[in-house]
């Protein structure tokens, strides 16, 4: 505690730049009125914008990817919902082991999964068809931040609470619905956010197990970048931060600690 | 009103038995208190009434009609948690109101109801604030009030006083047997706490390794327990272990070392040379030591308030005694100890004590 308070404020400045600056980059990027990604962008416009938005591409890649986030999200919290409830509640002694399973996907290098599945779903006769692998691979990624938020929900919770509700004459379910439900709500709104998040950015699941057609987003552009170095490709990512902040925002103002 | 029966009540944790076929009846509108050190199946038993708990045998019934196999919810019980088990997300009213709301009751009676309810708790101006912005005894009373509002068949609570202060928890004590004297609700109430079991209950159900060593009243519990276990559990306990000098009608006779004889007026344990027996710290008095019927000398000297504790070393071992402020000795004193034959307890010896 013996750090001189300006150096402390010199240190904080630096971690803020140093998080912030790609985006700050990324979005003068998208203004550029010149005809190629670059940095610092030759004149504003909001020329690649306009081409952005009359690009069906992009447009589909994002809608894509907003659909694939919301579904594997979704499914995330039911999955993620009912397995946080046994971890914390049912697991006993092999709730470590349970832990561990849920968070895997978070704690092995992301294409490690992805080739697994790959595997997996090639091994079943399934392959990369339908999405199945896809829409997997996305709500074993998305899963963990569910689980975790919930569990931080329910720990320290008292397990009497839904037993009380039962005395009152109320059913599993309705105990559940009642009490429980808008217990752990905190965590699974905080929970679905970085699960759609995660989704919505995640690259390697999208890029192994995507097979053909439409792709998501992040793919699309990376598809793109190859062939094309236009301010269109910072454009797209500059609507996908501002997508996200809404998101972030708009979560934090409707479910947020007010206590 | 509503009796409940536990017949043969039996609960296995895999191998372990936790409960080992109990049997007890409480009747309408008794106070029931189950003791015993933590482990002793009394929370199991009470998780088996509530039908928290599957049961691996027995019986348990609700005026005589069957209930083991009914889930929590259709028990009709009103139960109060150790942590209180409030609903964090709900004000003080729309707790008391859960349990209605789940009966269907109407909304005016329900408003009626909770209203009433929260008046018996002395609740009222805090009808609309959230559990967390209350004291630990206001808490406590809105669990109360919860689990009765429902008016339901009988009462259990979980050690509901743990975690209060002490001061508070000798008030709630004497709240909660004045309310359920007034509402006249059959009541189990499951506590480690000797104190709270004997001055709340009608009777007190003392459980060590899942079965019941004694169901009596606190006095008997207090002054004549089945054994020396419940002896020890229960209060303070002195236990001579003296030699037999002759039994006739009248009772047994009984030596001290150093010569007094003590005539207890029971009969002893048949054949037997030695009988154990208990006298409670307050039963033995301190006199110079020429007067005394057994010789000590005070090791420790307590001063407790109302009392004065000590502990006495004397042939018959260290023995625990409590004396009036009025009197005064000092550690190291030479002092003798008189016994009231009439309230010494032989106790079983330990065979028939298992």
């Amino acid at each position: 505690m013996r750090i001189a308070t300006p150096l402390l404020a010199l240190f904080r400045t630096l971690v803020y730049v140093f998080l912030l600056a790609p985006i700050v980059v990324v979005v003068l990027a998208s203004l550029n009125a010149g005809n190629f990604l670059t940095f610092p962008p030759q004149g504003l416009s909001l020329r690649w914008f306009w081409t952005f938005l009359n690009n069906d591409i992009f447009l589909n890649a994002i809608a894509y990817s907003a659909t694939l986030a919301a579904c594997a999200t979704a499914v995330s919290l039911v999955l993620g919902t009912m397995a946080s409830l046994y971890f914390t509640r049912h697991a006993g002694k092999h709730a470590e082991a349970v832990r561990i399973a849920v968070l895997l996907p978070l704690i092995l290098p992301e294409i490690l999964t992805a080739i697994a599945l790959l595997f997996f779903f090639y091994e079943i006769g399934v392959g990369t068809e339908h999405k199945i692998a896809l829409f997997t691979g996305h709500v074993l990624m998305t899963l963990p931040f569910i689980f975790l938020n919930v569990n931080t929900s329910l720990q320290g919770r008292d397990d009497s609470i839904e037993l009380a509700a039962r005395t009152l004459g109320a059913s599993r379910y309705t105990a559940f619905r009642r009490v429980t439900l808008p217990l752990i709500a905190p965590g699974l709104s905080t929970g679905a956010v970085f699960a759609f998040i995660i989704s919505f950015d995640t690259f390697g699941i999208s890029f192994i197990l995507k097979g053909t057609g439409s792709a998501p987003l992040p793919i699309q552009l990376f598809d793109y970048l190859r062939f094309n170095f236009t301010p269109e490709a910072a454009a797209v990512s500059t609507v996908s931060i501002l997508m996200t902040l809404v998101l972030v925002v708009a979560a934090d103002l409707l479910f947020g600690r007010r206590d | 009103m509503t009796e409940v029966s536990l017949r043969s009540l039996q609960k296995f944790y895999g191998k372990t038995a936790a409960l080992k076929a109990i049997s007890l009846d409480v009747n309408h509108g008794e106070f029931v208190s189950l003791l015993g050190p933590s482990g002793c199946g009394k929370s199991t038993t009470l998780k088996c009434i509530a039908g928290f708990e599957d049961i691996t045998d027995g019986r348990i019934c609700f005026d005589n009609k069957d209930i083991s196999r009914k889930l929590p919810e259709d028990r009709d019980i009103g139960m109060v948690f150790q942590s209180y088990a409030l609903f964090p997300h709900m004000t003080v009213t729309q707790n008391l109101a859960f349990g209605l709301e789940m009966r269907h009751v109407p909304k005016a009676e329900i408003a009626q109801r909770v209203a009433r309810a929260m008046e018996m708790v002395q609740l009222t101006p805090y009808a609309d604030r959230y559990p967390k912005k209350l004291s630990g005894g206001q808490q406590q009373r809105v669990a109360l009030a919860r689990a009765l509002v429902i008016e339901p068949a009988i009462l259990l609570l979980d050690e509901p006083l743990a975690n209060l202060d002490a001061k508070l928890r000798d008030e709630m004590r004497g709240f909660i047997r004045d309310l359920q004297k007034r509402v006249g609700i059959t009541t189990i109430y499951v506590t480690h706490d000797q104190n709270e079991a004997m001055t709340m209950s009608d009777r007190v159900v003392v459980m060590f390794d899942g079965e019941i060593a004694q169901a009596a009243t606190p006095e008997d519990v207090y002054n004549r327990p089945a054994s020396e276990r419940v002896a020890r559990f229960v209060g303070n306990a002195n236990i001579l272990d003296l030699p037999i000098a002759r039994t006739d009608a009248q009772g047994t006779t009984v030596t001290l070392p150093g010569g007094a004889t003590l005539q207890i007026t029971r009969p002893a344990p048949s054949g037997q040379s030695r009988l154990r027996v208990m006298a409670r710290p307050e039963q033995i008095t301190l006199t110079s030591a020429d007067l005394g019927q057994l010789p000590g000398r005070i090791e420790k000297r307590y001063f407790s308030g109302g009392h004065v504790e000590y502990s006495v070393a004397t042939d018959c071992g260290p023995l625990f005694v409590t004396g009036p402020t009025t009197q005064h000795f000092a550690e190291g004193d030479s002092v003798g100890l008189c016994f009231d034959p009439a309230r010494l307890w032989p106790l079983p010896d330990a065979e028939s004590a298992q």
